[in-house]
C-alpha cells in the first residue's frame, strides 16, 4: 500500500503534465464538439453538430478510410516486421550493418517517406518509366493508380516503409532475450519447426507484437500529413477532412471539425485501453 | 532593472501614441516620422501563406534587406495558411492575449470577410501610410472592396491576380478559350488536365470562372449567400465538371490538393493543362527552365476571375507600428516593380499609373513579361471580379457535394 502510493506520488509531476497538456487542449475541442464556442457567440450547446457529421454523406467513408489504411499498414507491418527480424537474427546480422540499415525508416520523417513514395510510384514516377522502358506499358496512363487512389495504396505505402523496421526492431530485441533452450527443448521433443515457432515462439511473440500493432494503428489512424499529400480527395481520411473543416473561414463552421476530432480522440482512448491490455499480457509473458 | 522597464514603458508609451496618431485619417508627417522611430530596431512578424518559393524569396531576399536598410526593421516571414492564422488569432481573441505575434498577415475575400466579422483585424490604418496616399486610388472598386466586401481602411493592397491558364503548345496544340473547349481538349487527351481541389485557392477559383463561363456573373451577384439559391443557380456548371470528370487526371476521381503540387505535374509532363492565380507565373517558370519552351499561357474568351490581395494587421498585432512601415514599403513603385517581375513573381501591381512620374513608369515598363504571356491589357480586359466573399465556402461545399462523389 505504502510503496503504491509513492509510486503515484513518484508519477505526479508527470501525470500533472500529460494530463494539463490533454485536458486543456481536449475540453475546449470537447466543449466546442456541442456547439458551445462563446468566442463566436455559439453559446447553445447541441447535439444537432454529431447528427449533421454521422448523417452526412463523407462521414462513414472517411472513417472506414482511416480504420482500413490504419489496420492494413499496421497488421502488414507486425507480419513482415517479424518476418524481418527473424530474418535478421537467424543470420545474425541484426548488429551489424544490415541491422542499422533497416532501422533507417524509423528516422525518417513521414514528410519525407511521402515523397519517396511519390517519386517511386506516380504515374511519372521511378516505377512507371521503368515498366515503360521495358515495354510493359505503352503510356503514362497504362500505370495503374498507386498515388491518390481510392484505397490510399500510396498511404499504406508510406506507412508500411516507416513501420516495418520499427515492429522489427521490437520483435528483434524480444527474440533475441528469448531463451533459446525453450526452441531447442521443443524441438528435441520432437516438434516440427512449424510447431515449434506456432506454439512455442509465437504465443511469447504474441504481447509485443499485438503491442506494436496497436500503436502504429493509433499513429496512422490519427495522422494527417500522408493522406492529405498523397490520398484521394474521395473520402479523405477522418484527420483531413477534420483539418478541412478547421480551416474553414467562417469559425461558426468550428464544431463540425471539432465533431471529428472527439470521434478520433474516443478511438484513440479505445486504442490506449488496447494497449495496457496487451502490455500487461507482455508482463506476464516475460 | 528599473531603468530597463522605465525604458520599456516609455517605448510603449511612445507606441502607443504613435498607433494613436496612425489610426486617425489625417496624418502630418511627423507622425509617420514617430512611426518610423517607434518601429527602429524592432521585429516584425509577416505571417502568410507560404506555398510559393518565388514570394518568400522576394519577401526574403529583395523587401527583408531594404526593410533592414532603411528602416532598421527586421522582417520575420512565416509561412502559415490564412485558416490557421484565423484559427490562431480567435483563439487569441478567446483567450484575451492582447500581445500577439502577428504583426502583418496576408489576407483576401472570404477570409477578410470572416476576420472583420469577428473583429480580428485592426484599423482603419491604410490613409495613414504615405504611400498610399500618393499611389493608390483609394476609391478604386479592387481597392474599395474585396470580393464585394467593403475593406473600410482595414487592408492595403498587395498585388492583383488574376486566374491564368497554360498549357503545352507542343502537345495541346489549341487554346480552350471557354469551357466546351476545354472539354473537347480533355476528351483529346484524356487524363492529362486537372485542377485543384476546393477549398485550395486556385481550384476554387477555376470553379468560379467556370460558373462565370456557363452562368455568367450577372446572374449570381445579386442572388443571397443561401445554398440551395446558389446551387440551383449554378447547377449547370455543376454539371458540365461532372461530365468533364472522366476525361481528367485519375479520371476526376481525385485531384491535386495544391496548386503546387499543378505546378509540378506541368513541369513533369504528367498534365498538359494547368492554372494558376499568379497571371506570370507560367512564363516565369519557363525562364527557370522548369517548364517547357513550348508553355503558353491563355485565358477564357469570357474571362476568368481576378481579385487584389490585400495586407493586413491582427487586432493584437504586438508592433502595428512596425508593420505599417513594412505594408507602407510595399506600396513603393520599387517594391511594386520588382514583384511584377515574371521571373521574380509575376504579381500584378496595384499602384495607380497615371500618378507615377515617368523615372516610376519606367521601372514598370522596363519588366519584360517573358515568353508565352498574356499581355497584361488583354489580360485585365478579360478579367471577371470575384463573387461575394461569403459565395466562396458554399460554392466550395456544392462542389464537394455534386462533383466529387
Amino acid at each position: 500500500m505504502k510503496s503504491a502510493l509513492r509510486a503515484y506520488l513518484l508519477l505526479t509531476p508527470a501525470l500533472l503534465v500529460l494530463g494539463a497538456l490533454f485536458l486543456g487542449g481536449f475540453a475546449p475541442s470537447f466543449l466546442q464538439s456541442f456547439g458551445y464556442f462563446p468566442a463566436v457567440g455559439m453559446t447553445e450547446p447541441t447535439l444537432s453538430f454529431y447528427r449533421e457529421v454521422f448523417g452526412g454523406r463523407e462521414f462513414l467513408p472517411s472513417l472506414l478510410f482511416s480504420l482500413r489504411i490504419a489496420f492494413l499498414s499496421s497488421a502488414g507491418a507486425v507480419v513482415f516486421g517479424a518476418l524481418l527480424a527473424l530474418l535478421l537474427l537467424r543470420t545474425g546480422r541484426g548488429e551489424k550493418i544490415e541491422g542499422a540499415l533497416a532501422a533507417i525508416p524509423v528516422i525518417v520523417p513521414h514528410t519525407v517517406a511521402v515523397l519517396l513514395v511519390l517519386n517511386l510510384l506516380a504515374r511519372t514516377g521511378l516505377l512507371a518509366r521503368l515498366l515503360f522502358a521495358s515495354g510493359f506499358i505503352s503510356s503514362p496512363d497504362g500505370m495503374p493508380s498507386l498515388v491518390f487512389d481510392r484505397g490510399g495504396l500510396g498511404v499504406i505505402a508510406v506507412y508500411l516503409w516507416k513501420g516495418i523496421p520499427f515492429a522489427a526492431a521490437v520483435v528483434y530485441v524480444v527474440l533475441r532475450n528469448m531463451n533459446t533452450r525453450l526452441w531447442e527443448s521443443a524441438t528435441v521433443l520432437g516438434a516440427s519447426r512449424f510447431q515449434a515457432f506456432r506454439y512455442v515462439v509465437l504465443p511469447l511473440l504474441l504481447p509485443s507484437l499485438s503491442s506494436t500493432f496497436v500503436l502504429l494503428f493509433g499513429f496512422s489512424f490519427g495522422a494527417f500529413e500522408a493522406p492529405f499529400l498523397i490520398g484521394p480527395t474521395f473520402p479523405r481520411a477522418l484527420p483531413v477532412a477534420a483539418y478541412s473543416a478547421y480551416i474553414h473561414p467562417d469559425p461558426t463552421f468550428r464544431p463540425y471539425s471539432m465533431v471529428m476530432v472527439v470521434v478520433i480522440t474516443f478511438i484513440a482512448m479505445l486504442l490506449v485501453y488496447l494497449y495496457s491490455f496487451f502490455l500487461a499480457g507482455e508482463e506476464r509473458a516475460s | 532593472m528599473t531603468f530597463r522597464s522605465t525604458i520599456r514603458t516609455k517605448c510603449c508609451m511612445l507606441l502607443l501614441f504613435a498607433l494613436f496618431f496612425a489610426a486617425a485619417p489625417r496624418l502630418f508627417a511627423s507622425d509617420w516620422g514617430a512611426v518610423l522611430d517607434a518601429s527602429r530596431g524592432t521585429t516584425v512578424n509577416f505571417y502568410g501563406w507560404g506555398g510559393d518559393p518565388n514570394v518568400n524569396a522576394w519577401l526574403d531576399t529583395f523587401v527583408a534587406p531594404r526593410l533592414k536598410e532603411r528602416y532598421g526593421i527586421a522582417l520575420n516571414r512565416v509561412g502559415m495558411g490564412i485558416g490557421e492564422v484565423l484559427n490562431k488569432l480567435l483563439s487569441e481573441k478567446a483567450a484575451g492575449k492582447t500581445d500577439g505575434v502577428i504583426d502583418v498577415v496576408w489576407i483576401n475575400g472570404e477570409n477578410f470577410f470572416a476576420a472583420r466579422r469577428n473583429d480580428l483585424l485592426f484599423g482603419p490604418f491604410t490613409q495613414a501610410l504615405p504611400n498610399f496616399r500618393e499611389f493608390v486610388d483609394a476609391a478604386a472598386g479592387d481597392v474599395a472592396f474585396d470580393f464585394g466586401f467593403p475593406t473600410e481602411g482595414y487592408e492595403s493592397p498587395y498585388g492583383k491576380a488574376q486566374l491564368v491558364f497554360f498549357r503545352d503548345t507542343e502537345r495541346l496544340k489549341e487554346a480552350p478559350g471557354g469551357h466546351e473547349e476545354l472539354l473537347e481538349a480533355a476528351k483529346k487527351h484524356p487524363g492529362t488536365i486537372t485542377y485543384p481541389a476546393p477549398p485550395d485557392f486556385t481550384g476554387s477559383a477555376f470553379v468560379r470562372t467556370v460558373v462565370c463561363d456557363i452562368v455568367g456573373r450577372e446572374a449570381l451577384a445579386s442572388l443571397p449567400a443561401d445554398k440551395e439559391a446558389l446551387r440551383k443557380a449554378v447547377a449547370p456548371a455543376m454539371e458540365f465538371l461532372v461530365a468533364l470528370k472522366p476525361y481528367l487526371w485519375m479520371r476526376g476521381e481525385s485531384y491535386p490538393a495544391s496548386s503546387s503540387q499543378i505546378k509540378n505535374m506541368f513541369a513533369d509532363g504528367e498534365i498538359l493543362l494547368g492554372m494558376s492565380y499568379t497571371p506570370f507565373l507560367a512564363p516565369g517558370r519557363v525562364a527557370a527552365g522548369e517548364f517547357p519552351e513550348s508553355t503558353e499561357s491563355f485565358v477564357f474568351e469570357n474571362g476568368t476571375v481576378g481579385n487584389t490581395h490585400f495586407l493586413a494587421i491582427p487586432f493584437n498585432a504586438s508592433n502595428a507600428s512596425g508593420a505599417m512601415v513594412v505594408i507602407n514599403e510595399i506600396l513603393t513603385p520599387e517594391a511594386q516593380a520588382s514583384k511584377y517581375d515574371p521571373a521574380v513573381w509575376g504579381d500584378l501591381p496595384v499602384l495607380e499609373y497615371a500618378r507615377l512620374s515617368s523615372e516610376e513608369r519606367a521601372l514598370f515598363e522596363s519588366v519584360d513579361t517573358g515568353k508565352g504571356a498574356v499581355p497584361l491589357d488583354f489580360m485585365l480586359r478579360r478579367r471577371v471580379p470575384e463573387l461575394p466573399a461569403n459565395f466562396i465556402p458554399i460554392l466550395d461545399e456544392i462542389w464537394r457535394e455534386t462533383v466529387l462523389k
